[in-house]
């Protein structure tokens, strides 16, 4: 039985860079559960929502709370659109996030790089890993936290199919486990594909929130229907 | 030509006789080198993570300082160490003057900011690049410090290097506060300088074919750290 993770209150959340406001009072009631996925077209405020949402930078206004102290954004960790690789081996740069290395933590990380077909690869530089391997690196980077809450910015953005296919599986995965995923993409189909629900934000607000079913089918707003429609493809 | 080609055949003679004259120049240029090199990497590379990790006032005043430092004239640092530590200078009453010690502290002025600025540029690229990472994921200050000096630590060998090839080819400051005094502070640059005046080609060039061939082997050190550890495609870490 799925454990129900407490839902994610955002109230009036503001952000603004030299009086520019990039995210205008956003309030929303998340479920603690599932896949969110984010979707605007360029500069509607993405990944700016999603650092909101890590803790990555301080909103101007507002506030995100969620009813728990286990569930929390503290427990949270980040995938970035371009991965960041340390200059050491793959397993070291899996096992850096953690502050003390338990054993059982390194047979996690095996078993990490095995679901994400890294396997064998223990001790090769990651720097020589293909673009694809470095994102799933930084994937298990960010899994083997065990986060409750998973972020990731386009992270499927530069690699290829295969790659993108070994992420989705595990993001399906860990969502059916009880990690909360936020999954911020430009691919339609990948967000068909992915979303319990969808946030479509436009010039720094929430123009539509609804489960990903009714998104896809029946989107309330005009600027959502063009961009699903592939009319608004950027800012 | 013919003297130019005496001077070299003179040179390599002494060379690879160790003449014990030149092994004691050698000897004396190296040590000084070493410690002042070891030194300044000790304050300069601790000082330039610093500032590239950190924020606080004055700060960018600060690097530029220490940026404008790393063109500081020779002789006038020469000069500088000179006047204090002469007899009626501040620091006279330590009779350092004309000792190797106080060729080492001008050594340390003139390449402590070189070494960090250089390290300043190295850790605050690779600050930009983690720093991100490093906050969602809730990594400590002193393990970020850390990685960011682990995983520049081929760059850092070069500014090292830098370091090294910049101290061991100076004269003007080394001259004035060393005095250039044989078999106690006579160096290959300063020992040159003097060879030559005298017209003792032989001992100058010998001394300069020896100060090229370090020269040379710190860039292809150089060069060879840069391809071998810094080419991403390498599988060395």
């Amino acid at each position: 039985m799925l454990k129900k993770n407490p839902n994610i209150n955002i109230t009036n959340l503001s952000y603004s860079i030299n009086g520019k406001s990039l995210l205008n009072k956003i309030s929303l009631d998340i479920s603690g559960n599932g896949i969110t996925v984010i979707l605007g077209a360029n500069g509607a405020g993405k990944t700016i929502f999603l650092k909101l949402l890590s803790g990555l930078i301080n909103s101007d206004n507002g506030e995100i709370k969620t009813n728990s102290k286990d569930f929390s954004f503290r427990n949270s960790a980040m995938v970035f659109q371009e991965p960041i690789i340390l200059r050491r081996s793959v397993l070291s740069n899996i096992l850096f996030v953690i502050e003390k290395i338990q054993p059982h933590q390194k047979i996690m990380a095996s078993e990490l790089m095995d679901t994400l077909g890294l396997s064998g690869k223990d001790n090769q530089n990651a720097q020589t890993l293909s673009a694809g391997e470095k994102q799933r690196l930084s994937l298990a980077r960010a899994l083997i936290t065990q986060p409750k809450i998973l972020l990731l910015d386009e992270p499927t953005a530069n690699i290829e199919p295969t790659s993108t296919i070994f992420i989705e599986k595990v993001l399906k995965r860990k969502s059916s486990s009880g990690t909360k995923i936020f999954f911020v993409t430009h691919d339609i189909n990948q967000a068909k594909r992915l979303a319990n629900d969808i946030i479509y934000l436009e010039s720094g607000q929430v123009k539509e929130y609804s489960k990903g079913s009714i998104f896809f089918k029946k989107p309330t707003t005009l600027s959502a229907q063009k961009y699903i429609s592939g009319i608004i493809s950027d800012g | 030509m013919g003297q130019i080609t005496n001077s070299f055949l003179e040179a390599f003679k002494l060379i690879f006789s160790f003449d014990p004259e030149l092994i004691e120049i050698l000897y004396l240029s190296f040590e000084i080198t070493i410690i002042a090199v070891l030194i300044s990497s000790f304050i300069g590379i601790p000082l330039g993570t610093v500032l590239a990790c950190t924020r606080f006032y004055f700060r960018k005043a600060i690097i530029s300082i220490f940026f404008a430092l790393m063109g500081l004239p020779p002789v006038v640092v020469g000069l500088f160490v000179y006047l204090i530590f002469s007899r009626s200078g501040t620091l006279g009453w330590m009779g350092l003057l004309y000792s190797p010690t106080v060729m080492i502290i001008a050594q340390i002025i003139l390449i402590t900011p070189i070494i960090c600025c250089l390290t300043f540029q190295t850790i605050e690229s690779v600050h930009l690049k983690y720093r991100e990472f490093f906050q969602s994921f809730h990594i400590g200050r002193l393990k970020a410090v850390n990685a960011y000096i682990i995983d520049s630590r081929f760059e850092l060998i070069t500014v090292i290097l830098a370091g090294f090839g910049r101290s061991i080819s100076e004269v003007g400051a080394i001259i004035i506060v060393g005095g250039n005094i044989d078999h106690l502070t006579r160096v290959m640059t300063t020992a040159i300088a003097l060879e030559t005046s005298k017209g003792n080609l032989s001992l100058a060039m010998g001394l300069g074919i020896i100060l090229l061939l370090v020269a040379v082997f710190v860039n292809v050190a150089m060069i060879f750290i840069k391809n071998k550890f810094l080419n991403p495609s390498n599988q060395d870490l």
